[in-house]
């Protein structure tokens, strides 16, 4: 079997590991740099920057934690940025070292699907037709740009550009205040940027579930970042004293910069898909089944380009799936158990249904509580915010989500995944010992509060 | 616990200082003590209608998120902008530096239903019991 790949992100280049563990022959074909958006410009570089805003909002309120601090600490992005760029290459690094060691040939130019069983690929010293059995095309997306903005990379921002910046904008609006934009509010926020979030929906992060998002908004508040719900941005002009933003109910907001992060869109143009014939959807996603096939034989998608859920672990897990039929086996994706994690400061993490997803469905649920601040470990860590939230089926017991926003959400997660997708019951978390003093006696706690009885929790009146 | 005798008290243990058609309103010692140390208070807005017996803000602490219930109706006028920066002082000084808004009030007359001073300490005597 030889399998050509179209793209070197999270979804490419996981696909491409475990089609040559499978005994594949694997090229694949990557125009900027292996790692995708997750690791260029996403995922790695905003939790990079991250970890500098966390420690440097812990040294503002260390003498909370008994140290004391002779002068002063100075944020500095352009050196938060240089450290940023060392743990990404590091990282392309280690992508391309596990190529070599699994024979894998990467090509550095641009693909496009000449037919189901050619790649022509472009490099600078000219172009190259590829005789493929396979393809899976894994071009991922790109922020989503409106005309309404002049985007030129140093005032009008998108979220790559941010991450490139080198100087902390005394002030910046955000528009969008999905995941992407509410994970920039914080940090730019903790480095003293007065922050402004604007939403067309009523509320930030609005695929969480509903007191997630509350608690976040509160949050948002504890930190003075602004945030304006149900507007939306209608003119924009640059002027002298900045960027001056008029908002649909009324509000003019005047800002050093603004960043743009109102969702992706697809990079399904110019890679040959219409000419194979390959079906693509409406937003222009190519369209797949569950085995990650195209309307083309041979031709398999995966990731961002297919439209789906666009987490990187999703991506990677459809290439896995993808790898796997090419090579034989019979498998299907699985999008019920799909854990999520949003960095804001606290963190946010979910899995399965939303509370507001189980009324829509009429299931007859019930939920349980239980917030960080009664734990020890959280107030030994001095993290508090925040709250573990179970969803349960009443009838069953079994567990069918679980919202978490406070201190390591993204770490606590896993274990609701593996209990949705073992169709655990509440009554299993409930009964599995939970060390102490941890986080995680958070999950059983709201666990047990399902059924109100939470040890910590006082009596409900 | 402190319970100053100019005062009237609502018994969601908040407290009322009466001048003219002003209240202003903050929390009880009896209140700061059960909530503990006090993280963060959601300030309300200046214009915003309050409802006696309603929930006008939410104070935090390490123990617990409480709401504040509001001892009369009215209108705020003015918001203590300190406790935004220094949520604390309502623990240190509830009767004085930690007062919480001032309010124009719609209907003095529900100041005859608040309990005054001897009132509220024989209440939190029930109460503990």
């Amino acid at each position: 079997m030889r399998l050509g790949i179209i793209g070197a992100g999270p979804g490419g280049y996981v696909a491409a590991i475990k089609a040559a563990q499978l005994g594949a022959e694997v090229l694949i074909v990557e125009d900027t740099e292996v790692g995708g958006t997750c690791l260029n410009s996403g995922c790695i570089p905003t939790k990079t920057l991250l970890a500098s805003t966390e420690l440097y909002s812990k040294v503002k309120e260390m003498d909370r934690f008994g140290l004391q601090l002779e002068g002063s600490v100075q944020p500095r992005l352009d050196l938060m940025m240089a450290r940023k760029r060392n743990v990404v290459e590091t990282q392309v690094k280690g992508i391309k070292r596990l190529f070599k060691s699994w024979g894998i040939k990467l090509i550095q130019g641009k693909g496009r699907l000449k037919a189901p069983d050619l790649i022509e690929v472009s490099t600078d010293e000219g172009t190259e037709e590829i005789k493929v059995d396979s393809v899976i095309v894994a071009t991922g997306s790109k922020p989503a740009e409106i005309p309404l903005f002049p985007f030129d990379g140093r005032t009008i921002l998108n979220s790559t550009d941010a991450l490139e910046l080198t100087e902390i904008p005394r002030s910046l609006l955000i528009v969008g205040a999905g995941v992407i934009g509410c994970e920039f509010a914080c940090i730019f926020r903790e480095l003293g940027t007065e922050v402004t979030l604007i939403e067309l929906l009523p509320r930030a992060v609005s695929t969480e579930d509903e007191e997630i998002s509350d608690l976040l908004e509160r949050e948002f508040k504890k930190k003075k970042i602004k945030l304006f719900t149900g507007v939306k941005a209608e003119r924009v002009e640059l002027k002298e004293d900045g960027v001056h933003t008029h908002l649909s109910d009324g509000r003019e907001l005047v800002t050093e910069r603004v960043l743009v992060s109102i969702g992706r869109s697809f990079n399904s143009e110019g890679i040959g898909l219409e000419e194979v014939g390959v079906a693509k959807g409406e937003r222009g996603e190519i369209k797949v089944n569950r085995r990650m096939e195209t309307s083309v034989k041979g031709v398999y998608a995966v990731g961002d380009v297919t439209g789906g859920i666009l987490l990187a672990h999703v991506a990677s897990k459809e290439g896995i799936v993808a790898a796997r039929n090419i090579m034989g086996e019979d498998v299907e994706m699985e999008y019920n158990v799909v854990p999520a994690a949003i960095f804001t400061s606290p963190e946010i993490a979910s899995v399965g249904l939303r509370e507001h997803q189980a009324k829509e469905m009429g299931l007859s649920y019930i939920t349980g509580h239980f917030p960080f601040r009664a734990l020890g470990k959280a107030h030994a860590m001095g993290e508090i915010s925040g709250l573990v939230k179970v969803i349960a089926d009443s009838r069953t017991d079994r567990v069918l989500g679980v919202h978490i926003i406070g201190p390591h959400a993204s770490d606590l997660i896993h274990e609701a995944a593996l209990a949705i997708r073992a169709s655990l019951k509440v009554k299993d978390i409930v009964e599995t010992i939970h060390a102490h003093p941890t986080l995680s006696e958070g999950i059983m706690e709201a666990a047990e509060d399902v059924h109100g009885s939470a040890v910590h929790l006082p009596r409900k009146s | 616990m402190r319970i100053p005798e100019d005062l009237r008290y609502h018994k969601e243990h908040t407290w009322v200082r009466v001048s003219g058609k002003k209240a202003t309103i903050g929390i009880t010692d009896y209140a700061q003590d059960q909530l503990g140390d006090i993280v963060y208070i959601d300030l309300p807005d200046v214009d915003t209608e309050i409802e006696r017996d309603e929930e006008f803000t939410e104070i935090e602490s390490t123990k617990a998120t409480s709401p504040v219930i509001a001892p009369l109706s009215g209108t705020i006028i003015e918001v203590n902008e300190e406790l935004d920066e220094s949520p604390e002082i309502i623990n240190e000084d509830p009767y004085g530096k930690g007062w919480i808004v001032v309010v124009e009030m719609s209907d003095p007359s529900e100041l005859d239903d608040l309990m005054d001073a001897s009132d509220y300490e024989r209440y939190l005597e029930e109460e503990a019991k």
